[in-house]
C-alpha cells in the first residue's frame, strides 16, 4: 500500500538527479512541506480534504521552482559536492524553519474517510489507505503520461540525453531544469500530502521520506523513471515481508542490504532494461 | 611578500594552536578547541576520500562510531588500557573501509555515496539492536580518560581538558602529516589522476583499485582515530555516534573549508564547530539551526569551491 | 564583493554575540540552566517541558523570587543528541556559572551530560529520564524526580489483578527508555503469575508498524503493553484498529496524552489504559489539587496545548525543585546545593518530592519516589477507572 507513495518520492528525486544531476537532501522538506501545506488548507482554510491534495501540490511545486531559480541556477556550473551541500542547507533551514512556524508538536489531518476498515475475506484494509494507493496510482500514470506524451516532456527527455543537441534544438534548458525541480518537488508534497492523513504531521517527518526515496532510486537505477517506480513497491512489499519474518528492529535494515546488494550485482539498478525516463 | 605573508599567518595558527590552554581560560571555550580537534580529524579523513579520490562517502559516521565503539567496548566490559583501545579504534575501522574499499571495485560517484550510507545504515542498526554486545540504545557510560604512565612521573591521567587539548592536538597534527605524506606521494598524484580522469589513469597503467581501497583503509582508520578520541573525551557512547548529521557535519566541513586542500578541512572543523557555539550566545534556540542552515547555504553559495581555495586564488 | 557580503555577515554575528549577553546586566538573578531538546525528533516533549519550567519561574518571581532575587532560566536545546547535551551542560556550568541544571529529558543525553557534572561539581534535577543506570552509576550530583521503569512497574503491580492482566506482549521503541520499560514490566508481570508474550520494537522515526502489529496478533496474549511516544502510540492503535487486533492496551512512561490520543486516533483508543504522572483532567485528585489546578488554569491562560500537560509538569516540578534547594542552601553555590537537595522536602504536581540515596554507597544519587497513576479511555473521555479511585 505505502509503496505506492514511496515511488511517488523517488520519481520526483530521480528526475531531479537525472536531469539536472543534482543530488537533491531537501527532498523530504517538501514531502514536509505538502503535508502542512494540506493541514493549512484543511483546518486553518477549511478548504475540502479532496481540494486539499491538489493545493498542497501546488505549493510544493511553486517552493520547488522558487528553490531553482534563486539557488540552483547560479550553481548550476559548480561541482555537484557543493550543490548537495547547498541542499543539505536547505533541508536544515527548511526543516528549522517547520519547527519555528507549526512548532514541534505533531499535528493530525482529519479526512472525510470511515475509519472502519473494509474486509474482502481475511484481507482487511483501511478506506484511507486505499484512497491513498489509488491516487498514488494515479498520479504516477499523470507523471508518466506528461513525460511520454507532451511536448514539455519530449524537451525534458530530450535534455536528459544530451544537454547540448537539445539546447541547440531551441530547449531553454534553464526552463527545463526550473520545470523539473518543480515537478520533483510537487511530486513529494503529493505523498505528504497524501501520507500526512496516514500518520502524523512533524517538522521531522522528512528525513524518513528522504531516506525513503534515496533507497527507491537506487533500487531502480539513477535516473530511471519505470525504475523508481517498481523500485517503490519493492521496497514497500520487501519492507512489510522483512519484519514479518525478521526482527522488526532489523525493519530498516532491510532497505539498507537490498540497496548493498544490487549496487554489488546490478550496480546501474534493479531495472537496468527497462526503458529510461519516461 | 606574499608567500612570506601567508607562511606568517600559518606559523602564527601553529604557535596559538599550540599554546592554546595557556591563554583560553575558559573551559568551555578549551571544550570546545577540543571537539574542533576531534573534527578536524574526522574532516581531514573525509577529505582524503572526496576531496582527492573525488569519491564521498556519507557513510563517515560508520567509521568514527565504529571506532568509539571499540575503544569504548574495550576499556569498559574487558577493561583494556585505553590506549589499546584506541589502536583497536584504528585498526577496526580500517578493516571495515578495506572491506568496502574491496566492495565498491567498480562503484563510482552517487552510487559510492549510496553503498556507503547503506553500510552507516545497517552498522548504526546493529548497534541498537546487538544488545549483548553494545548494550544497544542504552549506551555504554562510565568509558575510562587516558592514562599516560610515565617512568619518571608515574601515572598521570590526561583527564584534564588542558593535557586531552594536546592528545588531540597531536592527533591532528598526525593525520595532517599522513595525508600530507601521502598527498605528496606517487599515492597522492595517483589519486588525483583518478579523480581527474579514471580511463586515463588506468591506461597509464595506474591501479585504480589499489589506490581506491588504499584511500578507503586510511580514511577509515582515521575516523576510527577520531571515534576512539571522541569516546574518551565524552566518556560515554551511545547509538547517537553514527547519527547521519556527524557525517553531515563532517562534509560541511570539508566542503565549506575547501575539499582538495589540506588546510580547508581544518579551517573548516574549526569554524563549523564555532558556528553553533557562537549562533548559542547569539540568538534563542528557536533560530539556531535555521540560521546555521542559512549561513552554511550563504557561505557555499558565494564561495562555491569552499573558503581556503578562495584565499588561494586571490594570491 | 560576494566576499565581502559574506565577511559582513560574520561580522554581523560575531557583533551579536557580544551585544546580547549584555542586555541581561541588570539586577543579578539567580542562574537555573535548563537543557531539554526543542529541536529534533522529541521537540514536542521538550518544549512543554519549557512550558512548564517557564511557569514555574514567574510564580515563583511573582512571590519575589529566591533569597531575595528574582529566577532566571537558560534554556538550552539539545537537539536531542547526546554530544549536545554535554556541550550544553559545558556551557552551561563553565560560562554561565549556573548553580544547578534541570534536564536533559533523554536517557542516554542525561547519561552524556552527567560525566560533566562530576568534572565540575554542579547538580541537577533529572525531570524525565527513565533509564536505571542513571542513579546507580555513583554519580553524586544526579538528582532524578521522574521515576525509572522499575519503580513505574511497581507502581502498575497492585492494578494488574484487576486489569485482568494474564499473558503481555510488549511494542516498545527501540530506546533505552523502550528497552528498560520491557524489561521491568516483564519482571513485575512474571513476579505476580502472568506469562510473558512478544516484545518488538519499534525504530523512533518509524511510522508504519503494521507488521509488529500482524505479528502481535498471531500470539494469544490479552494485554500489549505500548512504550513509546504519544505521536507513536497514536499511529500504533490505528493500526492496530486497522487490523482489528482486540487487545487490553496499556501505554506506559507518563508520555501518553490520553487526551491528544482521543483526537488523533479516536475510537482507535477507545478503552486503552494509560500510565500517568499528572492527570489535568482530575486536578482535585492530585496530591496537592489546589496546586494542580492553578497549574491547569494558568497553562490554559497562557494558550499552551492541553494535551503538553502531561509532560510540562516535569518542568514545573525540577524547577521547584532546584530553586527549594537553593533557598535552603542560602546561597547560588553549586556544592551547597548539592548538599541541600538531600534536605528537600516539598509538594510538587506529581506528589511529594524527597530524596532517598541510590546506588553504589558513598557516593549515591537522589531519587525521589514519584506517584503513579492510572486512566482509561471511556466513551471518548479520560475516567478513572473504579478499582484506581482513591
Amino acid at each position: 500500500m505505502l509503496g505506492a507513495t514511496y515511488s511517488l518520492l523517488g520519481i520526483g528525486l530521480t528526475l531531479v538527479f537525472g536531469l539536472m544531476n543534482v543530488v537533491n537532501f531537501a527532498h523530504g522538506e517538501f514531502y514536509t512541506l505538502g503535508a502542512y501545506a494540506t493541514f493549512a488548507a484543511l483546518v486553518l482554510g477549511s478548504v475540502n480534504f479532496f481540494l486539499a491534495i491538489p493545493i498542497a501540490i501546488v505549493v510544493g511545486a511553486a517552493a520547488g521552482a522558487l528553490c531553482d531559480r534563486v539557488l540552483l541556477r547560479p550553481l548550476r556550473g559548480a561541482s555537484i559536492d557543493t550543490v548537495m551541500l547547498v541542499m543539505i542547507g536547505v533541508w536544515i533551514a527548511m526543516q528549522n524553519a517547520e519547527l519555528l512556524g507549526w512548532g514541534g508538536v505533531a499535528k493530525n489531518i482529519p479526512t472525510p474517510l470511515p475509519t472502519q476498515p473494509l474486509t474482502a475475506g481475511p484481507v482487511s484494509v483501511a478506506p484511507l489507505r486505499l484512497f491513498v494507493f489509488v491516487v498514488s496510482g494515479l498520479l504516477i500514470l499523470g507523471a508518466h503520461l506528461v513525460l511520454a506524451k507532451t511536448k514539455l516532456g519530449r524537451a525534458m527527455r530530450a535534455t536528459f540525453q544530451d544537454r547540448e543537441t537539445a539546447a541547440l534544438m531551441g530547449v531553454s534548458i534553464d526552463r527545463i531544469h526550473t520545470i523539473t525541480f518543480a515537478f520533483g518537488a510537487g511530486l513529494a508534497a503529493a505523498a505528504g500530502a497524501l501520507l500526512g492523513p496516514v500518520f502524523l504531521l512533524y517538522p521531522s517527518m522528512g528525513d524518513l521520506a528522504s531516506l525513503k526515496a534515496f533507497s527507491v532510486v537506487i533500487l531502480g537505477g539513477l535516473g530511471n523513471f519505470a525504475g523508481a517506480a517498481l523500485g517503490g513497491l519493492v521496497l514497500g512489499i520487501a519492507e512489510e515481508l522483512g519484519a514479518g519474518y525478521i526482527s522488526s528492529g532489523y525493519r530498516d535494515a532491510v532497505g539498507f542490504i537490498i540497496i548493498v546488494v544490487v549496487l554489488l550485482l546490478r550496480p546501474a539498478g534493479l531495472f537496468a532494461r527497462a526503458e529510461r525516463v519516461g | 611578500m606574499r608567500r612570506s605573508g601567508s607562511r606568517i599567518v600559518v606559523a602564527a595558527s601553529l604557535v596559538a594552536a599550540a599554546t592554546a590552554p595557556a591563554w583560553v581560560w575558559n573551559p568551555y571555550h578549551l571544550h570546545t578547541l577540543i571537539m574542533a580537534g576531534i573534527f578536524a580529524v574526522l574532516a581531514l579523513s573525509l577529505n582524503l576520500l572526496l576531496g582527492y579520490t573525488g569519491q564521498l562517502s556519507l557513510g563517515h559516521a560508520a567509521f568514527f562510531g565504529i571506532g568509539a565503539y571499540a575503544s569504548g567496548l574495550l576499556t569498559v566490559k574487558l577493561e583494556w588500557s585505553p590506549w589499546i583501545g584506541l589502536v583497536v579504534a584504528i585498526a577496526l575501522p580500517a578493516l571495515a573501509g578495506w572491506v568496502i574499499g574491496r566492495l565498491a571495485l567498480k562503484i563510482r560517484g552517487a552510487y559510492f555515496v549510496l553503498l556507503t550510507i547503506s553500510f552507516a545504515g545497517v552498522v548504526s542498526l546493529v548497534s541498537v539492536n546487538w544488545m549483548e554486545l553494545t548494550n544497544g540504545p542504552l549506551g555504554l557510560p562510565g568509558v575510562p580518560p587516558l592514562e599516560l604512565a610515565l617512568p619518571w612521573l608515574g601515572e598521570v591521567s590526561l583527564r584534564t581538558k588542558s593535557a586531552y587539548y594536546y592528545v588531540v592536538v597531536a592527533a591532528v597534527a598526525l593525520c595532517y602529516l599522513v595525508c600530507l605524506g601521502l598527498v605528496r606521494s606517487r599515492v597522492g598524484r595517483a589519486l588525483v589522476a583518478l579523480r581527474e580522469n579514471e580511463t586515463l589513469a588506468e591506461s597509464v597503467g595506474i591501479n585504480v583499485t589499489h589506490y581506491l581501497v588504499l584511500a578507503t583503509v586510511v580514511s577509515a582508520a582515521m575516523a576510527g582515530l577520531g571515534g576512539g578520541l571522541y569516546a574518551h573525551y565524552t566518556r560515554f557512547v551511545s547509538p547517537e555516534v553514527f547519527l547521519f548529521t556527524y557525517t553531515v557535519t563532517m562534509v560541511i566541513m570539508v566542503v565549506a573549508g575547501g575539499k582538495g586542500t589540506l588546510a580547508g578541512p581544518v579551517l573548516g572543523a574549526v569554524l563549523f564547530t564555532a558556528l553553533p557555539e557562537v549562533l548559542r550566545a547569539a540568538t534563542s534556540w528557536q533560530w539556531q539551526m535555521l540560521l546555521y542552515g542559512v549561513l552554511l547555504v550563504i557561505v557555499l553559495f558565494f564561495l562555491p569551491q569552499g573558503i581556503v581555495p578562495a584565499v588561494q586564488r586571490r594570491r | 564583493m560576494r566576499r565581502a557580503a559574506v565577511a559582513l555577515s560574520l561580522v554581523v554575528m560575531v557583533g551579536l554575540a557580544l551585544i546580547i549577553p549584555g542586555a541581561f546586566a541588570q539586577q543579578d538573578p539567580i542562574k537555573i540552566g535548563v537543557i531539554q531538546p526543542l529541536s529534533g525528533s522529541v521537540a514536542a516533549s521538550g518544549n512543554y517541558i519549557r512550558m512548564g519550567a517557564e511557569i514555574a519561574r514567574d510564580w515563583i518571581n511573582g512571590r519575589g523570587g529566591v533569597l531575595g532575587r528574582q529566577v532566571q532560566l537558560l534554556i538550552e536545546d539539545n537537539k536531542s543528541d547526546p554530544k549536545e547535551a554535554a556541550t550544553a551542560a559545558e556551557k552551561l556550568i563553565v560560562k554561565d556559572k549556573v548553580p544547578v541544571i534541570v534536564g536533559a529529558w533523554g536517557s542516554s543525553m542525561t547519561l552524556a551530560a552527567m560525566p560533566k557534572l562530576e568534572e565540575y561539581g554542579v547538580p541537577m534535577v533529572v525531570e524525565t529520564s527513565s533509564a536505571a543506570s542513571i542513579t546507580k552509576r555513583g554519580n553524586p550530583w544526579v538528582f532524578r524526580i521522574s521515576p525509572p521503569s522499575e519503580m513505574e512497574a511497581l507502581g502498575l503491580e497492585r492494578y494488574l489483578k484487576d486489569l485482568g492482566v494474564k499473558k503481555a506482549d510488549f511494542l516498545a521503541v527501540n530506546t533505552d527508555w523502550g528497552r528498560g520499560a520491557v524489561g521491568a514490566f516483564g519482571d513485575i508481570l512474571k513476579k505476580s503469575g502472568a506469562n510473558v508474550g512478544l516484545a518488538e520494537f519499534m525504530e523512533q522515526a518509524a511510522t508504519d508498524m503494521n507488521a509488529q502489529i500482524t505479528k502481535v496478533k498471531a500470539g494469544n496474549a490479552d494485554t500489549l503493553f505500548i512504550t513509546t511516544a504519544v505521536e507513536q502510540i497514536t499511529l500504533v492503535l490505528r493500526q492496530a484498529q486497522e487490523q482489528r487486533l482486540t487487545r487490553k492496551i496499556v501505554t506506559t512512561g507518563g508520555s501518553s496524552a490520553p487526551s491528544q490520543l482521543i483526537k488523533q486516533a479516536g475510537p482507535a483508543a477507545e478503552g486503552t489504559y494509560h500510565i500517568l504522572f499528572f492527570l489535568p483532567w482530575f486536578p482535585e485528585a492530585m496530591p496537592d489539587g489546589k496546586l494542580a489546578k492553578a497549574f491547569v488554569d494558568e497553562w490554559n491562560k497562557r494558550g499552551h496545548p492541553f494535551d503538553g500537560l502531561t509532560e510540562g509538569f516535569r518542568g514545573h516540578d525540577g524547577v521547584l525543585t532546584a530553586v527549594e534547594a537553593l533557598k535552603t542552601a542560602g546561597k547560588p553555590d553549586p556544592k551547597a546545593v548539592r548538599d541541600a537537595l538531600w534536605k528537600v522536602q516539598l509538594m510538587g504536581l506529581n506528589g511529594p518530592i524527597k530524596f532517598e540515596k541510590d546506588g553504589p554507597a558513598g557516593k549515591e544519587s537522589g531519587q525521589s519516589k514519584p506517584s503513579i497513576f492510572l486512566v482509561q479511555i471511556k466513551d471518548g473521555k479520560i475516567a478513572l477507572p473504579a478499582f484506581a479511585k482513591k
